[in-house]
């Protein structure tokens, strides 16, 4: 069971090493570059970044020589922000997106485990459509309008809360409430859904009914045989949820200024700044292998019929 | 088919396919419907609110009166004086005379009724939703429908093949999951250009992923089920066995994914227009419109509220199809999404 | 449990902290760099104000040149050579003096190839051996300027420019503190390291969240300084950022979405002025049709701008029909008058009469909303008037610069394109046209009579000849050519109340130094 763990991390750093390498040469080829402004330099002043950036070397080049800076922690120097590098960009945004992403994951759970369970056990009442009513309304409603329209009644109509800001750099701690509710709300519909679709079969299956024959209560049926079995997808969602979380955030980020790692995502495609996309790309990516493993390795542990080679 | 009777009984699902069945013949025939058309523009008429009695002329009438008395009780007075009134009376001749040429036709267009209201170029917000319809729709049906040849394709020949076409296929998989998808768009979008087709390839290109998963693990556990033999023994060749008789088993997943993927795409659809990156003016689409009407939900509400019910509607709809679908077809599946 | 309830709405409660001295402005965009050299942008440009000061500041209500690090300058009578007096109290906010050395090796740094500044085209453009240096032709050494001693400054200009003393206020001109740059090398913007030498010293930076700089008590006028502290916020959403304001959370918005222009044209603080720069379409004249001019002149003239103006973009914009905007000793061209009959007769002079065989000729405009609805307008426009077919293509910023600047604008017979004016000068707006100007005639256009105008003009002494050489130039560039077609002239849209700040005043160069600003009593 070890070697298997430890063969499969060992296995995500080439699959991590092949995203790298498909995305350094990728992004080469959009058109423009790092420099190309409005005003044009004149060619010998390009000529000079260009040295400076080794940018005039060719690509394999380029790419080994960017292969070895990782290799070292060192993701580069921004082409477009030039007070500060990559890593320091990275160091300060992703906490940020981190919790963010933590708090609006967690509460989406939560919340979704709960309402998943008690619309199963009520299979087609009220609450069991009410709920999945709304619960579907957080998948039909794009995050830009959720965010934006929060913030009219509850700032600027119901002055209740500040527009926009963030706990982190300093702000209120009410800063926290719009963004989270915005972001929850797809999670939080997907895992309801989700939960209320394995409790239901869970419900069905032969060792719950085994269990009432046993004259077990509902809440330890519930809690101790029902939750496990409910929770499995749900796992299995949570690992490319949490790594779109943290970048897909890119619209709340913007809408309510905080200053996370999904806003240079974009922007930083946008303004062809090389190395921040890629360390962007390498966060991304690191998080989304490592969180699939550690998903996987759960599932293992939970799902008694999953045993390993 | 049981499954059939297994879907009456879902009372959502029933809705959301008769709401799915009707937007789908509103797009279609969009064209020979008597709306407005959606890129006209009227410039005078920009910004009207929805209305479903009072003419174009009526409302501009309206405004111009308001506007007028509020002037004049800001002077103090309580009634409009000579130069107002005058402005009013050829206001009044503009709407019952004048005329505009479109496409060859002349129309008295202060005679328009717009049931939704316009937008900020004086343009039918009903005719912009359903043709934005159109596009959302189709952009939706199209590109699951790549997703998923693609997705079925390799996911079905990695599942029964196995082995090293098995890993690499796998490995591509996980790779790709790991690509930053918004880059790739962005990219794919800038040098191949911005029209409706690249839209569906480049959606569909980042979500095959999750349904060749999905039928690899369906054809693993059917592999080495007894008509699978029964066929090899007969001496039927890879593709028979994988195509008739192994894919046709994988339906029910195939079809509660395309179910779900469609809204997924349409979301997509609209983060993309969100960016800059949706379909090209003066297209629409339903997520370019929300777009639009976001910025302008205190002064002009309906220009957010009427797309976006549009759009949430038939996205729930469909969501409610979906698990119906899943719930009638596949009882026992393992409700991945 | 009262207590506890009333304290925890008190903590909820966005009551604006507001405290006397500090000034929230909505600066739109993170900046590249707080290196003067390594800018470029209005958002960085407002922050270098509060930060540094150059040989000469802007005055507030006119943006013109006052003196700044210089306290008088004398200019020789041919025009050529300025001789600048420094303040002796003029220091650095670490105390070191500044020396007429420190300007020189400031711009020297400036045009070095090096640096790669991209604004060091300001400095090329004006002054004697600067472009030789900087295009790597000839040494620092060629360059006109000179310490005469401590407190003398002198340049030497390549031609009589008289809108050079008003650059001297721009980024590229700016006075850095070298020995600052060459003690901690790149890390000198940290705010740890901070030295400038402004009415404001840099006290925080936190990328994508805000800026802060503090008062300067070393600034030689620190007395006039009223506000302790200005906090920058780079907000990417225009519509975060004017609710911000609407909230009481910003003191200065300088942006207004469009679909909220109606909205805060209702309000007394919704600040409106003209700004110096013009909006307008460059045509493609690589290929037919429009490498006609007649063609050109028609679809200028079939355009109601007025209708643009009101309906469209709402924000009080000029309709113009010539490029230069209004400014002093200049005044605007009349242009081709717009006439949708004379329209059509040129239309068909030009060999398509009603429109009729006239290949489907398409817009490129980069993404943005207010884009998207003017050459939509257009698009039906010119459909109704010339019965022509319009497309439209849109591109990002980085791919749509690329496609424009090819050599044939990506084939598109449209690209849309704005400028604003850098300093108060037609030779600010003209020389973007010249025929060897391949970084902004995109068009391709080319004229020799054009070229030897600006080139003429541009050589003279200030005063109303002068300006009457740019006038015939532009006469060619518009009224025979129509080489561009000028839209509207920009027109600013800030949010502030000037009933609660002082010193804040609209000016045609949108430059409103926070030095001034104060919170009225």
């Amino acid at each position: 069971m070890t070697k298997y763990v430890i063969q499969r991390f060992l296995g995500l750093i080439p699959t991590l090493f092949v995203i790298i390498t498909l995305s350094f040469f990728i992004i080469r080829i959009a058109p423009g570059g790092p420099f190309s402004y409005e005003r044009a330099l004149p060619k010998q002043v390009l000529e000079n970044i260009e040295k400076r950036y080794h940018l005039d070397e060719s690509l394999l080049v380029q790419y080994g020589r960017y292969v070895l800076d990782i290799l070292r922690g060192d993701l580069g120097p921004s082409f477009r922000y030039k007070d500060y590098d990559v890593n320091h960009y990275i160091k300060i945004s992703l906490p940020n997106s981190l919790v963010l992403g933590l708090l609006s994951l967690s509460l989406a759970v939560i919340l979704g485990i709960s309402t998943g369970l008690i619309s199963a056990r009520r299979q087609n009442s009220t609450i069991d459509y009410l709920s999945m009513s709304v619960a579907v309304i957080g998948i039909s409603v794009p995050l830009f309008v959720v965010g934006p329209v929060l913030m009219y009644f509850f700032a600027m109509k119901l002055n209740l809360l500040p527009t926009s800001g963030w706990i982190m750099s300093g702000d209120r701690w009410t800063t926290v409430l719009m963004p989270m509710a915005t972001l929850t709300l797809p999670y939080f519909a997907y895992i309801a859904r989700l939960s209320r679709a394995s409790t239901l079969e869970v419900l069905q299956s032969d060792y719950v009914r085994t269990a009432r024959a046993k004259g077990l209560s509902e809440p330890v049926i519930m809690f101790k045989h029902v939750l496990k079995g409910a929770l499995l997808p749900v796992v299995s969602f949570l690992g490319p949820a949490f790594a779109n979380i943290v970048t897909g955030s890119i619209v709340v980020e913007t809408i309510f200024r905080i200053p996370g790692l999904g806003r240079y995502f974009v922007q930083s495609a946008l303004n062809r700044d090389y190395t921040l996309i890629m360390g962007t790309v390498i966060v991304y990516s690191a998080i989304l292998l490592i969180m699939n493993f550690i998903v996987d390795i759960i599932y293992g542990f939970m799902d008694p019929r999953i045993s390993y080679r | 088919m049981d499954a059939w009777r297994r879907l009456k009984k879902n009372r959502m699902a029933i809705f959301g396919m008769a709401l799915v069945i009707f937007y789908s013949l509103l797009s279609l025939l969009a064209a020979i419907l008597p709306i407005h058309s959606f890129k006209h523009q009227v410039l005078d008429h920009q910004y009207l609110p929805p209305s479903l009695t009072k003419t174009a002329g009526e409302l501009l009438y309206e405004r111009q009166e308001n506007t007028s008395m509020d002037a004049a009780k800001n002077e103090g007075r309580n009634e409009l004086n000579e130069k107002e009134k005058e402005e009013l009376s050829v206001l009044k001749q503009r709407i019952e005379n004048e005329t505009m040429v479109f496409d060859g036709k002349t129309v008295k267009v202060h005679q328009k009724r717009y049931f939704l209201g316009t937008d900020a170029l004086g343009r039918d917000l009903l005719a912009r939703i359903i043709y934005g319809g159109q596009v959302s729709i189709s952009i939706g049906l199209v590109g699951t429908l790549t997703a998923v040849l693609i997705g079925l394709i390799i996911g079905a020949m990695a599942g029964y093949l196995g082995r090293s076409f098995d890993y690499i296929a796998m490995r591509i998989v996980d790779i790709m999951y790991g690509l930053p998808y918004m880059l790739l768009v962005i990219i794919f979008m800038a040098i191949f250009g911005r029209n409706v087709i690249n839209l569906f390839l480049c959606l569909a290109l980042v979500s095959w992923l999750t349904l060749a998963r999905v039928v690899r693990g369906q054809i693993i556990s059917l592999k080495n089920s007894e008509f699978v033999q029964a066929a090899r023994v007969v001496g039927a060749s890879t593709g028979r066995i994988v195509f008739r008789h192994l894919v046709p088993n994988t339906l029910g997943v195939v079809v509660v994914f395309t179910t779900l993927q469609i809204p997924s795409f349409i979301l997509m659809e609209s983060f993309l227009s969100y960016l800059g990156l949706g379909v090209q003016a003066p297209l629409a689409s339903w997520g370019s419109l929300v777009r639009d009407g976001v910025d302008g939900m205190k002064s002009y509400p309906w220009l957010l509220f009427f797309p976006g019910l549009t759009m949430t509607v038939f996205l729930f709809s469909m969501n409610f199809l979906g698990d119906g679908l899943r719930d009638a077809l596949d009882p026992q599946s393992k409700n991945r999404l | 449990m009262k207590k506890l309830f009333i304290l925890l709405i008190v903590l909820c409660l966005p009551v604006p902290v507001f405290s006397q001295g500090v000034f929230r402005i909505g600066n739109g965009a993170e900046p590249q760099s707080l290196d003067p050299h390594l800018i470029s942008g209005v958002p960085e440009h407002r922050i270098y104000v509060s930060l540094f000061e150059g040989l000469v500041a802007f005055d507030p209500k006119t943006a013109d040149p006052i003196p700044g690090v210089a306290e008088s300058w004398t200019i020789s009578k041919d025009g050529l050579t300025y001789a600048f007096k420094l303040r002796k109290d003029a220091v650095w906010s670490d105390g070191v003096r500044i020396t007429a050395q420190t300007v020189v090796d400031s711009w020297l740094r400036c045009l070095n190839p090096e640096t790669a500044a991209e604004y060091a085209s300001l400095l090329t453009g004006v002054i004697q051996g600067a472009d030789e240096y900087n295009t790597k032709k000839a040494g620092p050494e060629g360059v006109g300027l000179k310490a005469l001693d401590n407190n003398t400054f002198q340049m030497t200009l390549k031609s009589p420019a008289p809108y050079a003393l008003g650059m001297l206020g721009h980024y590229a001109f700016a006075i850095l503190p070298m020995h600052a740059i060459q003690k901690y090398g790149k890390d000198w913007t940290k705010p740890e390291n901070w030295v400038s030498n402004g009415p404001f010293v840099l006290a925080e930076w936190k990328p994508q969240d805000r800026i802060v700089v503090k008062k300067n008590s070393k600034y030689w006028d620190a007395a006039k300084v009223k506000l302790d502290q200005v906090v920058y916020y780079p907000i990417d959403d225009n519509n975060t950022a004017f609710n911000m304001y609407l909230n009481g959370e910003l003191d200065w918005q300088s942006v207004t979405p469009r679909e909220r222009i109606e909205e805060a044209k209702k309000r007394p603080d919704f600040e409106n002025a003209a700004y110096l720069g013009t909006y307008y379409y460059i045509f493609n004249q690589t290929k037919p049709p429009f490498n006609d001019a007649r063609a050109r002149k028609a679809f200028s003239m079939a355009v109601d701008r007025k209708e643009l103006v009101e309906k469209v973009t709402k924000g009080g914009e000029f309709p113009a029909l010539s490029y230069v905007p209004p400014m002093s000793g200049y005044k605007p061209m009349a242009g081709l008058t717009e006439n949708v009959a004379e329209a059509k007769k040129l239309l068909g002079a030009a060999g398509f009469p009603d429109g009729k065989g006239f290949p489907k000729v398409t817009i490129l405009y980069n993404t943005s909303e207010s884009h998207k609805k003017i050459a939509e307008y257009l698009q039906q426009r010119w459909e109704q008037t010339l019965g022509v077919k319009v497309d439209l293509v849109n591109q990002e910023w980085k791919t749509y610069l690329d496609t424009r600047r090819d050599g044939k604008m990506g084939g598109y017979e449209f690209a849309r394109a704005g400028w604003i004016g850098d300093y108060k000068d037609p030779y600010n707006f003209l020389f973007m046209w010249l025929s060897d100007n391949f970084d902004f005639n995109d068009g391709r256009w080319k004229n020799t009579q054009y070229d030897a105008l600006v080139a003429k003009a541009n050589g003279m002494a200030a005063g109303p000849k002068r300006m009457e050489v740019f006038q015939e130039a532009e006469k060619i560039l518009i009224e025979q050519d129509q080489a561009i077609m000028p839209i509207y002239w920009y027109t600013t849209l800030n949010m502030i109340d000037v009933k609660k700040w002082e010193g804040w005043y609209p000016n045609v160069l949108d430059i409103h130094p926070t030095k001034f600003v104060s919170p009225k009593k």
